[in-house]
């Protein structure tokens, strides 16, 4: 009896923000690792393709 | 079985010996148990009136953290002597080195918790000694103990040994910690083994369950 | 599950971008259609009005963050028993993303909690079983790190896989029994599960399925950027034996 006076001091629409910020909050968790993990990946193949070179280039010499 | 109980026990009274003679672990970590009863309990605004209820929680938590600083200390110190690589290289199976370690952690701690619990009782205010309060603190400690000297061994060796064992001690020694402090309080009240309901046996379970695993685990953990 | 499974088949790094691509096209047209349904079919409910539509994430979410620590579980056993890499990196991947969604579940369950019960956090078994399950992820994700070498850091993981995954049941029934002697009247997220009907519980499972399916396609891309960053430790040996 309680809980259900004390939820019906709760507008269900102004609750709205709260629905709003937990998708909000999902999309930018989930697409933040994504990006992450893709520029991770990018720097990577720079570094290799960087360091390809310079084993590349040893090669005449070595 | 004689093949490992002889193994273990010679590693067992090393330890134990090796403890006795320093006294230095023991007498710190009775301190420290002290000061955590301490802290909590103006933490906790401890008054005589809540005392009941609050005693079994703040018995257990500096159990818990003396626990891990007691383990925390002993891989250090075995490292530092070399006394762990000692073992590996001789013929002992890993079953034993692990039994023998938990075993001197589990005496270590029970010594440390029977000096402590008289002093908690007239802190706290409970009538310290009835079967079923032995029969719980062993139980738990003897979780501790298990799970606290695999997840020492592993501790040990990371870059940041000091936080690396609470961190994964606390989170998978949560349910002993709860069974704990509720058997304790049903103990505490008189009860019989039957009062303390499902609590000692979840320990129990718990126990048995990670006596067999964590013996299985550690010799991946020590290989070279 | 199946996913991982027939990604174990690819042989070679070739192979593996096409069927990323391919569980990114799925799971982009799943979701879109999952969001339309969230928004647009589901029921309002008639006492929480519309912010219980965070529940067909919260839930999915949550759940998945749970399979996502049995896969850690499997790759962990399989990695100690057969010590093929390839069961380490499967382990490894599923522990980021995992955490990765155990933590979206725990933040998704305390933005639940607060408009429904006026309260950030309840001590509820499954919203607390989560936390539990956070910090060891949190834990296995350490211990790789600060772990001496990648091969010792691999098996240390290993470990505290092995030993969280076993200790989570026990978690749950230690604080289910101990909910039950100190009850309280809030209620989590989960519990809304429980009593479901009809439209709702097919837009969950379907919700569930679409995020499995995300799931998979955030592992295959966390397996290709472990793949990447061996070549470069390899490349990076070569260039030093070379005294470079």
């Amino acid at each position: 009896m309680l809980d259900l006076i004390l939820l019906s001091s709760h507008l269900p629409s102004s609750n709205l923000p709260y629905l709003f910020s937990a998708f909000a909050v999902s999309w930018v968790v989930l697409f933040g690792y994504l990006f992450y993990v893709n520029r991770r990946q990018h720097e990577m193949k720079k570094e290799i393709a960087r360091l390809q070179k310079v084993l590349e280039d040893d090669q005449p010499e070595g | 079985m004689t093949g490992l109980l002889g193994p273990i026990m010679v590693i067992v009274w090393k330890d134990v010996l090796l403890e006795l003679r320093s006294r230095d672990l023991v007498v710190s970590v009775v301190v420290f148990g002290l000061l955590v009863v301490v802290v909590f309990n103006f933490a906790l605004n401890n008054t005589p009136g809540r005392s009941e209820e609050l005693a079994p929680g703040i018995l257990w938590s500096a159990f818990a953290f003396a626990a891990v600083l007691a383990m925390n200390r002993a891989f250090v110190r075995d490292q530092e002597q070399g006394g762990l690589e000692g073992l590996l290289i001789s013929p002992v199976s890993r079953d034993a080195i692990f039994l023998g370690k938990a075993l001197t952690s589990l005496i270590f701690m029970l010594l440390v918790e029977a000096a402590l619990l008289p002093i908690y009782a007239v802190m706290l205010d409970f009538s310290a000694l009835s079967w079923m309060l032995i029969l719980t603190i062993f139980l738990g400690t003897l979780g501790f103990a298990v799970v606290g000297t695999l997840f020492s061994a592993i501790a040990v060796q990371t870059r940041s040994r000091e936080i690396m064992l609470p961190i994964l001690f606390f989170p998978v020694l949560l349910p002993v910690i709860i069974a704990a402090v509720e058997a304790t309080t049903r103990a505490v009240g008189g009860e019989t083994f039957i009062g303390l309901g499902r609590w000692l046996p979840l320990i129990g379970v718990f126990d048995a369950l990670f006596l067999v695993i964590c013996p299985w685990v550690f010799r991946f953990v020590v290989e070279e | 599950m199946a996913n991982i499974q027939s990604m174990e088949h690819t042989g070679s790094l070739g192979r593996l971008p096409s069927l990323k691509t391919a569980l990114a096209a799925i799971t982009g047209v799943m979701m879109l259609v999952d969001l339309y349904l969230i928004f647009m079919v589901a029921p309002t409910d008639s006492v929480l009005g519309h912010v219980q539509r965070v529940f067909y994430f919260h839930v999915p979410i949550a759940i998945m963050s749970f399979l996502a620590f049995f896969v850690v579980f499997i790759g962990s056993l399989m990695f100690l028993i057969k010590r093929t890499p390839k069961w380490d990196a499967i382990a490894h991947a599923s522990a980021e993303v995992g955490v990765v969604f155990v933590t979206l579940a725990l933040i998704t369950g305390i933005i639940w909690a607060r408009p429904i019960w006026n309260t950030w956090w309840t001590w509820e078994p499954r919203l607390t079983t989560t936390l539990i399950l956070w910090l060891i992820y949190v834990a296995y994700l350490m211990v790789r790190s600060y772990a001496p070498s990648q091969s010792k850091g691999a098996i240390y993981a290993a470990v505290v896989g092995i030993i969280g995954f076993i200790d989570v049941p026990i978690v749950y029934y230690s604080v289910v029994w101990w909910r039950s002697i100190h009850p309280s009247p809030v209620v989590g997220p989960f519990a809304q599960a429980d009593a479901l009907d009809g439209t709702m519980a097919w837009i969950l499972l379907y919700s569930f399925i679409t995020f499995l399916f995300f799931f998979a396609y955030m592992v295959a891309e966390r397996m290709e950027l472990r793949k990447t960053e061996e070549a470069l430790g390899r490349i990076r040996f070569t260039l030093r034996r070379k005294g470079r």
